[in-house]
């Protein structure tokens, strides 16, 4: 429950700095909610494949000089 | 304000605190060696205290060396603080980095801080010697230079929105409060400026606000909420935040920053008058403040017996971002 | 060779023959500071700025390097070996360097490269592919104390060429073999102009003169313990706030701290600039820390520049007087001050 706020402050900050709208996502799942979990994970993952890989805050050490 | 009746009056107060052992030290600010900067001052006798000024110059958080404990020796502790930092005074009572009883508040009203950036703007690639002020306005001189300028235009950006002038807890008063706790500026409206912008343009914004970044932690090194034994950027097993000036890495820092002091900023600007490169990292403890007072109704540093809002929860928090 | 003289109106013809084989990088105004930037043309050289922000260390000693790349992976052919990073691509030159930071490099170079086993060869090779061509100050700002310290506004010590602004031209000094190429094709001054720049040096001596000034005759006769067990360090450190503002400025600070970073199976060895006054500097791996208090710290970094180098580098000090971390330090706890307490 403390991360909730957590949360809702993280994912604010993060999209007011620039991170697209649909990288970040939150579900509420109980371990007990397999079906739930399954189902969510496509969606996330279909959500952040359609907006292409991601390019802001990543640190990728073989391109960097 | 009076600078100079508020001077003498920091020095003569400091000077019975010492004189009387009521304190063992008074930290304060004495006169700086460069233009528009005094320097924070620990002064441990009368004598010392002498050299105690206030000034519209005064752009440190002395709340920061308390946490420090630069002795351990010291019982007790004066300090001159205006309205941003008796709420960190707050803060860190209520996080049991501070007792109320270690603590004697000289209290003064904020005249808003003069940012020197903002001065050194309006003269780009002149040499400036020496600021003087005059009543209202600051007296610019150097190699020919000699101007004058209203020091309201001249101000930090968070003075312009302070929402509280006036010392929250105090146990004397330099000089008598400010009439209004606010300076007047719209915090809405000045707070979270990228929020007009889409994500694009906002990430470009944080791109070019950040870029100028040298990773000296002059912000994080300022700012009284920074007082972890171990710095998150100083973790190294594991490493959560590179050292490097890869933007992934400095834009790590500055937002894992910010966001370690949501519900606890006070805007005292500290950080940004420390930075020796300019970079204006309120734009993101600005958003969270503005985030935190609009979803959970907190203001830190108002009250030592309120409970901060990242350390409780309520049944109604919003969470309509939650699947 | 002879000083020689450059009239502003041919700036161009020279920028052109350093632009035939270098890359000319210059001070120029970026919102309300300057920078070091590259010089897209001649028109954008600027004459009477104070200095730059920050120091031009970055051009031989960069924040963050790459030092070299491995794949660690034994079934790799290529895996298991550290290679090292490309040399520097170009040659180029810094116009307008201002005398203490090109002195600051000299004093730079006795510490990258000091023998067989310690030649650092990033260092060196950016050295090598670097011209220095200075402007001398005529005007030195309120912060600078380049005198005090073996320096000075006209000083020719570790650039290849110093030029010295009369108004519509500039005087030519050849300050190095290097250099010398570059100003072969250029008329000899005369006796006017060097009596004008002699003239301009004094002037800014003087000037520099009522600045405060920092003594470090006694530093140098005083016994190190002497030195470091002197309480007016307790009082010196109460403010620091051990960022690092003053070193990462600093033209001749150049500590640094070098680290693996790893992605799947490639990674790369990199160092960054360290900074004295920070706790993690000198700990152990054991979680020892001979350097825990900031006192101690704070003392590291001014004897360091003040006395343990001087003993160790032949009498050099390791600081230039540019001023910049007395602008610049967020406390303002001014290096003048403190040396003076060292020097009483």
């Amino acid at each position: 429950m403390f991360a909730r706020r957590r949360f809702a402050v993280l994912k604010n900050l993060l999209e007011y700095i620039g991170l697209e709208p649909g990288r970040l996502h939150f579900s509420w799942i109980s371990s007990a909610e397999a079906e739930k979990f399954q189902r969510t994970a496509q969606e996330v993952v279909e959500a952040v494949r359609k907006l292409g890989p991601a390019k802001r805050l990543i640190k990728d050490i073989r391109k960097v000089a | 304000m009076d600078f100079e009746a508020v001077t003498q009056k920091i020095r003569e107060i400091a000077k019975r605190l010492l004189s009387e052992g009521q304190v063992d030290a008074v930290l304060g600010y004495r006169e700086g060696t460069v233009p528009m900067r005094e320097r924070p001052f620990f002064a441990y006798t009368p004598e010392e205290a002498e050299q105690l000024v206030w000034t519209p110059f005064c752009c440190n958080n002395l709340a920061n060396f308390l946490i420090r404990k630069p002795k351990g020796e010291i019982g007790k502790w004066g300090i001159v603080a205006q309205g941003c930092v008796t709420r960190n005074l707050v803060g860190l009572i209520q996080e049991n980095q501070l007792k109320r009883e270690e603590l004697f508040i000289i209290g003064v009203p904020s005249p808003g801080m003069v940012d020197r950036r903002k001065v050194l703007d309006k003269f780009p690639g002149k040499t400036i010697s020496q600021v003087l002020v005059e009543g209202e306005e600051l007296v610019i001189k150097g190699p020919g230079l000699d101007e004058r300028l209203d020091m309201k235009t001249v101000k930090r950006d968070n003075c312009y929105t302070c929402i509280q002038r006036n010392p929250v807890i105090v146990d004397e008063m330099a000089c008598d409060k400010a009439e209004n706790d606010s300076m007047g500026g719209d915090i809405d409206k000045m707070a979270a400026p990228w929020e007009s912008l889409d994500p694009d343009q906002r990430w470009q914004a944080f791109y070019d606000n950040f870029k100028d970044c040298i990773r000296c932690y002059a912000c994080r090194d300022a700012c009284p909420l920074c007082y972890c034994h171990v710095c998150f950027v100083d973790e190294s097993q594991p490493q959560w935040c590179g050292k490097t000036q890869d933007f992934a890495d400095v834009a790590t820092f500055h937002l894992l920053r910010a966001f370690h002091c949501a519900g606890r900023c006070t805007d005292c600007g500290a950080c940004e008058s420390a930075c020796p490169v300019g970079i204006k990292m309120r734009r993101l403890t600005s958003k969270i403040e503005k985030d935190i007072r609009q979803m959970y109704g907190y203001r830190p540093g108002l009250e030592i017996e309120a409970t901060p809002p990242m350390s409780v929860y309520k049944p109604n928090d919003p969470e309509d971002f939650i699947k | 060779m002879a000083d020689k003289i450059l009239a502003k109106d041919k700036l161009p013809e020279f920028l052109a023959q350093l632009e035939k084989e270098h890359r000319v990088y210059a001070p120029q105004l970026q919102g309300d500071d300057y920078r070091w930037a590259p010089l897209e043309q001649a028109g954008d050289v600027v004459w009477d700025f104070s200095n730059t922000r920050l120091s031009p260390k970055e051009f031989f000693f960069p924040q963050t390097e790459c030092m070299m790349r491995f794949v660690n992976d034994p079934a790799d052919p290529e895996g298991m070996i550290m290679k090292p990073e490309e040399p520097l691509d170009e040659k180029r030159v810094l116009m307008n360097i201002r005398p203490c930071d090109a002195k600051a490099f000299g004093v730079l170079d006795l510490i990258f490269c000091q023998d067989d086993y310690t030649d650092d060869p990033y260092w060196r090779d950016k050295r090598e592919k670097t011209l220095l061509v200075a402007l001398a100050c005529n005007d030195p700002c309120p912060q600078c104390f380049c005198t005090s310290v073996g320096c000075g506004p006209h000083s020719e010590a570790g650039s290849d060429l110093l030029l010295v602004d009369l108004g519509d031209k500039l005087l030519v000094k050849v300050t190095s073999e290097r250099g010398a190429a570059f100003a072969e094709g250029l008329e000899e001054a005369g006796e006017d102009d060097q009596k004008k720049a002699a003239e301009l040096k004094k002037a800014a001596e003087d000037k520099l003169a009522q600045n405060l000034t920092v003594g470090t005759d006694k530093i140098a006769q005083k016994e190190v313990l002497e030195l470091f067990d002197d309480p007016m360090w307790d009082r010196v450190w109460e403010s620091c706030l051990n960022c690092g503002t003053c070193t990462f400025c600093c033209p001749t600070c150049h500590c640094f701290d070098i680290q693996d970073e790893t992605q799947g199976k490639e990674g790369r060895r990199v160092r960054n600039w360290d900074w004295c006054m920070h706790w993690l500097f000198t700990r152990h791996g054991s979680g020892h820390n001979p350097r825990g208090t900031s006192k101690e710290r704070v003392r590291q970094r001014f004897m360091h520049k003040f006395k343990y180098i001087p003993l160790k580098r032949g009498g050099e000090i390791g600081c230039v007087g540019c001023g910049r971390c007395v602008v610049l330090c967020p406390v303002n706890i001014d290096v003048r001050e403190v040396v003076n307490q060292m020097n009483a």
